[in-house]
């Protein structure tokens, strides 16, 4: 039990990173510096956090508790190896594609998607599982 | 070709005369041009070899008010975002570092929309392209050393843009529609600044404002004429495209004779850059960027065309080569159709090609009028706040 606090401790630097747990999110928020903002809508909700240098971070919860969605918008992007979490490395792998693509980027590597883009003052992205969606929940609600 | 020889004996002859600025000028009076205003540019495969749709020029910098120039092929043309950066790697120009107030190293952080970023020392440098000069216009020194470590929230997971290799260029030539890359988010010193601008001494480095004129500036405003925008004009390239395509980066938008809007459209954008763009029903932000590679648009989910299988997925891979229209409409209403073909991303790589203008791909929701976009057109971009015949910038033409 006391190893297993340790290494929850030990992952809990970051955000509430995809495919974990919805109760991290007050620590994000902390992290951030920013104002939560909870949003229920059919069959999932938002969690909303407004960072005073303009960053916004929104969360997508199912009704089981889990993270199976985020995006971001502002003048730079939110550190993804917190908001990715445990589906960083592989994102970090796929992103590097033998022809370089610059612009936008559109990365999906098993269930995860992230796409990245926007221009330098207004730059947006977001992730999600395509296999953790609710029911009846498309992935276009995370924006 | 003619424009350029007459434009280089009218530089010619106003050298003889010992003329010097004078583009101040009344507009509406037709008066010899006394720069030359035209800047060269190709897309190929740039100094790393690899690029695809890369637009390439030649910038020349100077200690500020020296003649001790340096001039630094392979840098990109980048519509998208603002300001001049230079792998410090390439610069052997004695440029000394930007400080605060406090005496601390100015630091900038770019955070491009490929998940890639730049870290890298503020400096000042006279900048050159064709004849046209700014006086002192600050910099960055892309992967300079004494530099301390890249700050978490920089990096931010993204991969960096410090060498030839990991860029693909020897420098970014920022020349959007913004004077500069930040603007008032990061001067503002009554709030927590975003990660783009840092004071760096022994203990590292923190976010820190810095006001609009120490930021980094899109040079040509900055020039003494033709500063209002420009106009890039690229010949068209065959469906399976080009190994190498040359054009003209044209400063001054209605300045001189060879910048005129003519018939051209203006599609004003709106305070981030954006127009609206429509297709298939779906509208969404739309952007000219000559940064970006592809066409690209709507998203992953909802892309109507197949992608290319593996590690290529974020490219289009139609089976036979589609073609598509879609609506641009600017802020004051202005709006129009633009046709444009998607070919199948692995048979135009297969051909060793470096200049296509039928390369695709799904984006975050917006729509990204990347390079393709410019082959076989004229386009002008006019920069924020400068007055040009068809109104005060920012906008773009077509």
């Amino acid at each position: 039990m006391a190893a297993l606090s340790f290494l929850v401790l030990g992952s809990t630097s970051g955000w509430a990173a995809l495919g974990q747990p919805a109760t991290s999110i007050a620590r994000d928020r902390q992290r951030m510096g920013g104002e939560l903002r909870a949003t229920a809508a059919l069959g999932f909700s938002v969690q909303e956090i407004s960072s005073p240098d303009g960053i916004v971070v929104r969360e997508y919860v199912s009704p089981a508790g889990q993270v199976f969605g985020v995006s971001w918008s502002g003048p730079a992007r939110p550190n993804l190896i917190d908001l990715l979490g445990d589906y960083y490395p592989a994102f970090q792998q796929a992103a590097r594609p033998p022809i370089r693509r610059r612009g936008s980027l559109v990365v999906r590597t098993g269930p995860l998607v992230v796409e990245m883009g926007g221009q330098m003052r207004a730059l947006h992205g977001r992730a999600y599982l395509a296999d953790r969606l609710p029911a009846a929940v498309s992935a276009a609600v995370v924006r | 070709m003619i424009d350029r020889a007459r434009r280089l004996v009218a530089v010619a002859a106003a050298a003889a005369l010992g003329a010097c600025g004078g583009g101040g000028g009344s507009p509406a009076a037709v008066s010899p041009p006394v720069v030359n205003n035209v800047q060269p540019v190709q897309v190929d495969l740039g100094p790393a070899g690899d690029y695809v749709n890369g637009l390439f020029t030649s910038v020349t910098l100077c200690v500020p008010g020296t003649s001790t120039c340096q001039t630094i092929g392979g840098v990109l043309v980048d519509s998208g975002s603002e300001g001049l950066r230079l792998l410090s790697s390439q610069v052997t120009l004695p440029l000394a570092p930007s400080t605060d107030g406090a005496g601390r190293l100015l630091a900038n952080c770019a955070s491009f929309a490929d998940n890639s970023y730049a870290w890298g020392t503020m400096t000042a440098a006279s900048v050159r392209l064709a004849g046209e000069q700014a006086a002192s216009v600050p910099i960055q020194l892309v992967g300079a050393s004494g530099l301390p470590e890249t700050p978490a929230d920089c990096s931010a997971g993204g991969t960096a843009d410090d060498t030839v290799e990991s860029l693909g260029a020897t420098g970014i030539l920022g020349i959007g529609v913004f004077r500069q890359d930040c603007g008032p988010a990061c001067a503002d010193a009554s709030r927590v600044p975003p990660p783009v601008y840092y004071a760096c001494d022994g203990s590292g480095c923190a976010r820190t404002s810095v006001p609009v004129s120490g930021q980094l500036q899109n040079p040509v405003w900055l020039f003494a004429q033709d500063n209002n925008g420009f106009l890039l004009s690229l010949p068209s390239v065959p469906a399976l495209g080009s190994r190498t395509v040359s054009g003209s980066l044209i400063f001054g938008v209605g300045t001189e004779a060879n910048n005129a809007l003519g018939s051209a459209r203006v599609y004003v954008t709106d305070d981030f850059g954006n127009i609206s763009t429509a297709l298939n029903g779906a509208t969404m932000s739309g952007y000219l960027d000559t940064g970006s590679n592809t066409i690209s648009f709507l998203d992953a989910a909802s892309f109507p065309l197949p992608t290319c299988p593996g590690p290529e997925s974020d490219f289009a891979c139609p089976p036979a080569t589609a073609s598509l229209s879609a609506t641009n409409t600017g802020r004051s209403g202005a709006s129009g159709a633009v046709a444009f073909t998607v070919a199948n991303a692995d048979s135009l790589f297969d051909t060793g090609n470096a200049a296509f203008d039928d390369l695709a791909g799904p984006d975050t929701g917006d729509f990204d009028w990347g390079l393709p976009f410019f082959f076989g057109r004229k386009t002008f971009t006019a920069i924020e706040g400068q007055p040009t015949p068809a109104g005060i910038g920012p906008y773009w033409a077509y």
